[in-house]
């Protein structure tokens, strides 16, 4: 179950669509400029909720560690109004989704308690 | 149909017409032959034991060779019975608790010292769900950290917090008896440092070494023969053949001695002796367990047992004999408030004495062997003993109980076989264990119970000052190496090898080795003392018969060599500088307090210090050699 809806799956099926639409997409992360403050596409999913709260709680702790290390200085240098130095950008390889595939099991957790809360019984014997 | 409680009264009504001969002969009425024993099986080498009663419920376990004995690291018998049920490759933790509970099925895990059990008991129509069930526990459980983190941890840490003094008494009789594997803790209590052993990781791989064909066994009671052979087949088709390592399996080993652990809130003595192990033929364990008893089997009313009849109100006592694979430890035990749990550890240990000097009557004997075999009989019926009991004889391959000889067996039992078997126990070392007030609770001497050789040793040295003494050691005999070395600390007073850390002991051993030349040289003042040891060297050099034998009842005498070493540390001292002999005269200064005891009775108490002074100045002024 993915964490928001995306046609990423749908395009990446496509390998046709998915060489047209990659350069639209990498033009889209670097103007996003996340990367410049070093930062990663999972440290920008909104963390006030259940789930992410949870989510966070699962990581190892020096995924956790490396997470808050990022954002302190991402914070910092949004105050002076800065970009890190341009060796120090997350490449394009760091950027690994850390956090959505524990966020995803979560969500599959909460979406089975879901069914399992409001199913109705066939007897078979 | 026929009903369970139909099959149970039968079998009570056979016992109680004493028709034990007959159940010899039928080996058990022919339409309970089914129901009463387990027959073992071989389904895909997967080891079977089932039993049929035909009713409407079922129990399914597995039993796996994964108990406290057999864990690597302390704690992962804990780990992997928690992790029982969670999250599987095919399905969620959750999914299997909702599915049970709508199959009205009960789930349960539990680990004994030598087995782990995953238990199933559901109705006999959803064999082939829960068969499969259990299969995917134990061939796919993906042990994961967010689990342990979330689950499994804080559920050991609040079941570490119910361990209670009776648990961790009993663990350590059985530590004291065993030493390892079955020595091992049953639960870990609070105190155990198990958190850099237990992990995700450590459990998944205990389990890939508890969890194949060969280390476990299945037991079902109450599925047919041909449900299991049908089921069992594609369900366990996953589960590996060998284990992906070998567990430990030391064979135990009986040691004895003691243990004490203070402990707020309960106080608990457990005494225990070498027992039956499982299919051991020991007629007269079982017997003495039977008169030993403890717990009322009749309301209102303490029973002819020996121990609900010692124990003063405030504690209880009973006895039983934990039979395990390769040994068996016949414990007492007793709990309650300090005061009555050392009454009450003083007349258990009575009882059992009287018993081996053969005071048990006729009426009781004859009740002790009836309640030894009901108790035989009905261990395998309708609660979980037997269940595990099927299982831990399939994986240790051991031969299931013949109900009809041990039965014969009980019966052979008399007066004379149950005081030889009692005085072997007193007369081997004894297990003792106290956990609660250790100011109240009793040392296994108190109770009269023969000292471990392993930890008297340890103090009967040579040098000892009791060593001549009819009571040998004037410290209880269970002085744990720490209590020793605080003692030997405390009063600058060598026991022997590891307690000569003690500053003073040295000085007087160099003392000694240097004797008259180095006293000598440094011109120091000698009184008798020195006079007496050159008369003493030369007396040894003459080699007279009289004179050996004056030297060897002045070494038997008590103390003398202690006495000795004082002195010789004293002339060493008294012959310093002066800034270095005040250090020295504050060394020497000792609290040790000793005692003769005569015929069981303790004497006046004295100063060790102040008796070797009045010694020297007495054989001083008679110029003698003691």
């Amino acid at each position: 179950m993915p964490i928001a809806p995306s046609f990423a799956p749908a395009v990446l099926k496509r390998p046709w669509l998915t060489k047209l639409l990659m350069p639209v997409a990498q033009w889209y992360v670097n103007a996003a400029g996340y990367r410049q403050m070093g930062l990663r596409a999972d440290d920008l999913i909104c963390e006030e909720n259940e789930q992410v709260l949870k989510a966070l709680s699962r990581l190892s702790s020096k995924e956790s560690y490396d997470r808050v290390y990022r954002l302190r200085r991402a914070t910092q240098l949004s105050l002076q109004q800065k970009i890190l130095p341009k060796n120090e950008w997350t490449r394009p390889e760091e950027d690994i989704p850390y956090l959505s595939p524990i966020l995803e099991q979560i969500y599959a957790e909460v979406a089975e308690k879901d069914c399992l809360n409001t199913m109705t019984v066939a007897k078979e014997h | 149909m026929i009903c369970r409680p139909a099959l149970t009264r039968g079998s009570q009504l056979a016992l109680r017409s004493q028709g034990a001969a007959k159940l010899a002969q039928r080996g058990f009425a022919s339409a309970a032959a089914t129901a009463a024993s387990y027959e073992s099986a071989d389904i895909n080498s997967v080891k079977v034991a089932s039993r049929d009663d035909g009713g409407p419920t079922t129990r399914l376990a597995i039993v796996a060779k994964a108990g406290t004995r057999y864990e690597p690291l302390p704690g992962l018998s804990v780990g992997l019975e928690e992790y029982a049920f969670k999250n599987t490759v095919k399905r969620s933790a959750l999914r299997i608790n909702r599915e049970v509970e709508l199959l009205g099925g009960q789930l349960a895990s539990y680990h004994t010292r030598e087995s782990l059990v995953l238990q199933a008991s559901f109705l006999r129509q959803d064999l082939p769900y829960f068969t499969e069930l259990l299969a995917e526990v134990i061939a796919g459980t993906k042990y994961t950290t967010h689990e342990f983190h979330e689950e499994v941890e804080s559920i050991i840490h609040a079941k570490q917090a119910q361990v209670d003094a009776a648990a961790v008494a009993l663990d350590a009789a059985h530590a004291a008896a065993f030493h390892t594997g079955l020595g091992a803790p049953l639960y870990p209590t609070p105190n155990t440092p198990i958190s850099s052993y237990l992990n995700e990781h450590s459990v998944a791989d205990f389990a890939d070494a508890a969890y194949s064909k060969a280390t476990i066994a299945v037991v079902a009671d109450g599925a047919s023969q041909a449900g299991l052979s049908k089921w069992i087949e594609p369900f366990f088709k996953d589960v590996p053949a060998t284990p992906a390592s070998a567990l430990s399996a030391l064979s135990s080993k009986y040691y004895g001695g003691e243990h004490r652990i203070a402990k707020t809130g309960s106080n608990s003595v457990v005494v225990a002796f070498p027992g039956a192990s499982l299919g051991a033929n020991q007629p007269e364990t079982a017997v003495l367990v039977g008169l030993l008893g403890g717990q009322p089997t009749i309301k209102w009313s303490p029973g002819f047992s020996l121990l609900a009849n010692a124990t003063v109100p405030g504690a209880t006592a009973y006895a039983t004999n934990y039979a395990y694979s390769d040994a068996g430890l016949l414990a007492i035990q007793i709990s309650g408030s300090a005061g009555a749990v050392r009454k009450g550890a003083e007349a258990s240990v009575k009882a059992l004495k009287s018993i081996a000097e053969g005071g048990v009557s006729q009426e009781n004997l004859v009740k002790a062997i009836a309640r030894a075999k009901f108790n035989l009989l009905s261990g395998g019926d309708g609660n979980s003993t037997g269940l595990v009991q099927a299982g831990s004889n399939l994986i240790h391959g051991i031969a299931p109980l013949k109900v009809a000889e041990a039965v014969k067996a009980l019966e052979g039992v008399n007066a004379e076989k149950l005081k030889a078997a009692a005085k072997t126990l007193l007369e081997g070392k004894a297990s003792v264990a106290a956990v609660g007030d250790l100011h109240v609770l009793p040392f296994a001497e108190e109770l009269g119970l023969k000292p471990s050789a392993v930890v008297y040793s340890r103090l009967a040295h040579p040098h000892c000052a009791y060593s001549s003494d009819p009571r040998p050691t004037h410290f209880p005999m269970s002085v744990t190496k720490r209590e020793a070395r605080e003692i030997a600390e405390r009063s600058s007073w060598g026991f022997g090898g590891w307690a000569c850390a003690s500053r003073d002991a040295k000085l007087a051993g160099g003392a000694s080795r240097l004797r008259e030349p180095f006293l000598a040289r440094n011109g120091a003042r000698i009184p008798a003392e020195r006079q007496r040891n050159q008369r003493r060297r030369k007396r040894r050099a003459g080699k007279s018969r009289t004179d050996r034998k004056l030297t060897q009842a002045s070494l038997a005498t008590r103390c003398s060599y202690n006495r000795y070493l004082a002195v010789a540390a004293r002339v060493v001292r008294r012959s310093l500088k002066e800034e270095h002999r005040l250090v020295a005269e504050r060394r020497g200064q000792q609290e040790l307090r000793f005692a003769k005891w005569t015929g069981g009775k303790q004497g006046e108490v004295k100063n060790l210090a102040e008796a070797n002074a009045e010694a020297a100045v007495e054989s001083a002024a008679t110029g003698g050699t003691a």
